[in-house]
């Protein structure tokens, strides 16, 4: 049973986004985890990198595939968890908690009225599920 | 029935094949490119290093250059594959063209279906592999052909075939390495840093297999190519149209040649990588 916790947002490259302010958390979906299958490996941006909206941030191998991570938000990222770096299996078994990847200065708020709420979220999974 | 592209058994160096494939995949993520298959060889013969490998912990490179063997780092994840005596395929598209979806592992049983019905009618059985092993196999972790991964295919419990895929903006990559001979000797000696002894040789041959172990013929990689062109046409219900790449992949080719497969910063980058170039 896929899990979308109601507090955070979702992009439909399957991140998802936990806002504090102008801080925003990011990571991987249970679905995007669930997708990739086993990761391996991760390449996270440094701090102080500025990432944008909709475009690549990190790369990430699992066990079939190397794909890029894109980012919900845009701008300055800020803190990098660097725990996971050494034990990327956490993202696996964790992807909402401790498998947390980077937290980014959000420079534009409008920029969160892209993404989707878990409801909708769930939706689109059933719809790209669908497509399998 | 749809037509792909399907670009004509070649020789090429692992720098231009590498380009080559990344060109193709570039133009499917920006719709511009079709479908595209391609057979090829390499020459001279390279290793080939998984996106994610460190160069100089997982490969010989004193060997290599003492061999006249290039090393290629390839866009696509897993582990290192030696391109002497294989066939490689690369297939691009866009993934939610049927009869792709968006699913990793669909797409890796439907490209399993394809090579396995090619090398059925070579007169060779093979099976997919129903798990993912990524331990305990009988050769080097930095090897591909160590250890199976989930509809990887194999003959008698070996393996035959390995596959590696890379996606981006809506579209994939997959490379695969049908083996056509095995050396284990050689194989082992790209990726070990001593001379690789008889135990280990027997040990990988253990779960490595090749067409050569299962057919009396010379495999012959332009006509396997010709016969596993057919499986995909069959397998995908599509017509493989015959064709070379546009004016604006070969650009493309070029300049990720120049800039990307030929560099040092590419080809050695262990964690750090050209992202966004």
């Amino acid at each position: 049973m896929m899990v979308f916790p109601d507090d955070l947002l979702y992009s439909r490259e399957h991140t998802w986004a936990r806002v504090d302010g102008n801080l925003v958390t990011i990571g991987i979906t249970d679905y995007g985890q669930d997708k990739l299958g086993e990761i391996l490996n991760l390449d996270l941006p440094e701090v102080d990198t500025y990432v944008e909206q909709d475009e690549p941030f990190g790369i990430i191998e699992s066990a079939k595939t190397v794909t890029e991570l894109i980012s919900p938000v845009s701008g300055d990222v800020v803190r990098v968890n660097d725990d996971i770096t050494d034990d990327v299996g956490i993202i696996n078994s964790d992807p909402y908690d401790t498998g947390w990847l980077i937290v980014v200065e959000m420079k534009d708020a409008s920029e969160l009225d892209n993404l989707l709420d878990s409801t909708e979220y769930n939706d689109y999974v059933l719809g790209e599920e669908g497509l399998d | 029935m749809k037509n792909w592209r399907i670009i004509p058994y070649g020789t090429f160096s692992a720098f231009e094949n590498m380009a080559m494939d990344e060109a193709v995949f570039r133009g499917n993520q920006q719709g511009t490119s079709p479908p595209t298959l391609r057979f090829y060889d390499w020459q001279p013969s390279a290793v080939s290093l998984g996106y994610f490998q460190v160069l100089e912990s997982e490969i010989n490179v004193s060997y290599c250059r003492e061999n006249n063997i290039d090393i290629v780092r390839r866009p696509t994840g897993g582990k290192a594959v030696f391109h002497e005596d294989d066939l490689t395929y690369s297939l691009v598209s866009r993934e939610n063209i049927p009869p792709f979806s968006p699913g990793i592992l669909g797409t890796y049983l439907i490209i399993s279906r394809c090579i396995l019905e090619g090398i059925a009618d070579l007169g060779v059985r093979a099976e997919m592999a129903e798990e993912s092993r990524s331990s305990g196999g009988e050769g080097p972790a930095s090897h591909c052909f160590s250890f199976p991964s989930r509809y990887e295919l194999l003959v008698d419990g070996r393996k035959i075939c390995g596959s590696a895929q890379t996606r981006s903006n809506g579209a994939f990559l997959q490379h695969g390495s049908l083996l056509l001979r095995f050396d284990p000797f050689k194989a082992l000696s790209v990726v070990t840093q001593n001379v690789a002894s008889e135990e280990q040789a027997s040990l990988l041959k253990k779960s490595v297999t090749s067409l050569s172990d299962h057919i009396a013929v010379q495999a012959d990689p332009a006509l396997i190519a010709g016969i596993l062109k057919a499986s995909f046409e069959k397998i995908l219900q599509v017509q493989f149209v015959e064709g070379s790449l546009t004016e604006a992949e070969e650009a493309v080719r070029d300049e990720l040649l120049q800039n990307k497969y030929h560099t040092d910063i590419w080809n050695r980058s262990g964690s750090t990588r050209m992202n966004n170039y």
